[in-house]
């Protein structure tokens, strides 16, 4: 459980970049939180408060009961705890070959040999990257990239995993495998927070939403909650996700995904068919 | 993107193990350095002919990754033949020039033309492993050898971080001459220096977001190269 209290931040004095931010991460059936925001509203420095690289101007974040704590070895803890895979992943991999790189947090902890070797061949397998294993980063895609960057965190084994902008400069393929993987890893019982503005992709992956705008929260809920509110999601520069513009202007039900509408629709078809 | 690395991991002996492949370049190297002239003159025709043969490249191609040591020899042998001298005899072609005579060296000609060839050979020696060898070999190699692992740290990370500041050059530079940043001498004067201002600023950049990841990843200091699985299989 993640919580912060009145949480405030400012890169400059005056100027704060989160405002007295309150909220609660980590409840029953959250598994994949979203954080949606546009530009510049303030999700990677939230991001970066909660993994304790920057510090809150005001208030606290308590993890799992204990108020972060910013010495070296109890930031150490922290980020064994919670880990956080940037937007750019060209700034996150520093070896030059896929396995290695992957392998590096795991020599970080000086974790014994066979375990790193053991759990470096679980992730390649479970992002579906084994073929990439020894191959140079500078040859891998966008999208292969994002996946090395992701499986060099996961690798810790940590309980959160936070995204930040996953899908970022991603073809539709990437986007799916995202989803594909997100969804495969929370139902293994890993907790994401994710933040982006990519609509779409956020409603139909995430079970819990904050709208953060202009640093401070506007709006917090289940999918059926935030969307609807058309005119506050234009003033916040977001959108409506396409399946809730289908709710409302078309009157059709709210579905929670679009393989949902896709088999409700096939079967109202069918049914149509033998009356 | 280097081209030249793509040949590294599809060359024909990809899969020689690296160590007879250092000591086929290191042989090649007491060859280049040894005093029988005709042996380092085969030596460069042998190398580059099979250099050409396992990597398949074309000979246009190779003979331009020439180019960038070229500039570099030619310097250095300049430097080494033409001198001034006190009498005609010590020079060929001389000139007179403020009382003394400015020209090429009878002496130190052989010894410049012998450097040129030494050159040649080590570096067409050095360009048959390295378009040979991928990367991770190269590593394997240099932890198999016991080097201290700062060195071998640097060279992992140097070869990673070399094609993001080459490519982070190739897009600004782009950027640059589409809007005609290099129509002159006095514009490319100016693109340059903003060019290079934009790399500093690049890394001062980058170097925070890296900090970061380093923090995410519980970096304490050392980056571990060993060798990789397939080389202990």
């Amino acid at each position: 459980m993640i919580e912060l209290k009145d949480v405030s931040f400012a890169y400059e004095k005056n100027k704060p970049t989160l405002k007295h931010i309150s909220l609660k991460l980590g409840g029953d059936h959250e598994n994949i939180v979203g954080i949606i925001g546009p530009n510049g509203s303030g999700k990677s420095t939230l991001f970066l408060n909660l993994v304790g690289m920057l510090k809150p101007s005001e208030g606290e974040i308590i993890v799992d009961g204990m108020p972060i704590s910013y010495h070296k070895r109890a930031l150490n803890n922290l980020r064994k705890k919670v880990g956080i895979v940037f937007q750019n992943s060209d700034r996150q991999i520093f070896y030059s070959i896929v396995q290695d790189d992957i392998a590096f947090a795991l020599h970080n902890l000086k974790l014994p040999q066979e375990e790193i070797d053991e759990r470096v061949d679980r992730v390649l397998k479970e992002l579906d990257i084994e073929a990439l294993r020894d191959k140079p980063i500078q040859y891998l895609s966008g999208g292969q990239k994002k996946r090395v960057a992701i499986a060099g965190i996961l690798v810790l084994r940590s309980e959160w995993l936070l995204l930040d902008e996953p899908t970022a400069g991603l073809d539709p393929d990437g986007k799916r495998r995202m989803l594909m993987l997100m969804k495969r890893l929370a139902a293994n019982g890993q907790k994401i927070i994710v933040s982006s503005h990519d609509m779409d992709f956020m409603y139909e992956i995430c079970d819990h939403f904050f709208i953060l705008n202009d640093g401070q929260i506007v709006k917090s809920g289940r999918k059926q909650d935030v969307f609807l509110d058309e005119q506050l999601l234009r003033d916040c520069k977001l959108a409506q996700p396409w399946l809730v513009k289908l709710h409302q202007k078309l009157k059709l039900p709210l579905y929670a995904n679009q393989q949902a509408l896709f088999e409700a629709q096939e079967s109202e078809l069918k049914g149509g068919e033998s009356k | 993107m280097l081209v030249i690395d793509k040949y590294a991991y599809t060359n024909r002996i990809v899969n020689w193990s690296p160590k007879v492949k250092g000591l086929v370049w290191l042989l090649c190297m007491v060859i280049a350095f040894q005093p029988v002239v005709w042996l380092k003159a085969i030596l460069i025709v042998a190398m580059a002919g099979d250099t050409i043969f396992v990597t398949k490249v074309s000979i246009q191609r190779y003979i331009k990754w020439f180019y960038v040591i070229l500039p570099f020899l030619l310097l250095s042998i300049i430097g080494i033949v033409f001198t001034m001298a006190t009498s005609k005899g010590q020079l060929y072609f001389p000139i007179r020039l403020f009382g003394n005579y400015f020209g090429i060296s009878r002496i130190m000609l052989p010894k410049g033309l012998l450097l040129a060839v030494q050159v040649l050979a080590a570096v067409v020696s050095t360009y048959w492993f390295a378009l040979t060898t991928p990367f991770r070999q190269i590593l394997d190699l240099l932890v198999s050898l016991h080097l201290s692992n700062l060195i071998i740290e640097e060279t992992m990370l140097m070869y990673r971080f070399i094609f993001i500041f080459i490519d982070t050059f190739e897009e600004i530079h782009r950027a640059q001459k589409l809007r005609f940043g290099y129509r002159n001498i006095r514009t490319t004067i100016h693109s340059l220096s903003i060019l290079v201002k934009m790399l500093f600023e690049q890394i001062m950049i980058n170097y925070e977001a890296m900090t970061h990841a380093l923090d995410a990843k519980l970096y304490d200091g050392e980056f571990k190269v060993e060798k990789s699985r397939s080389a202990n299989d």
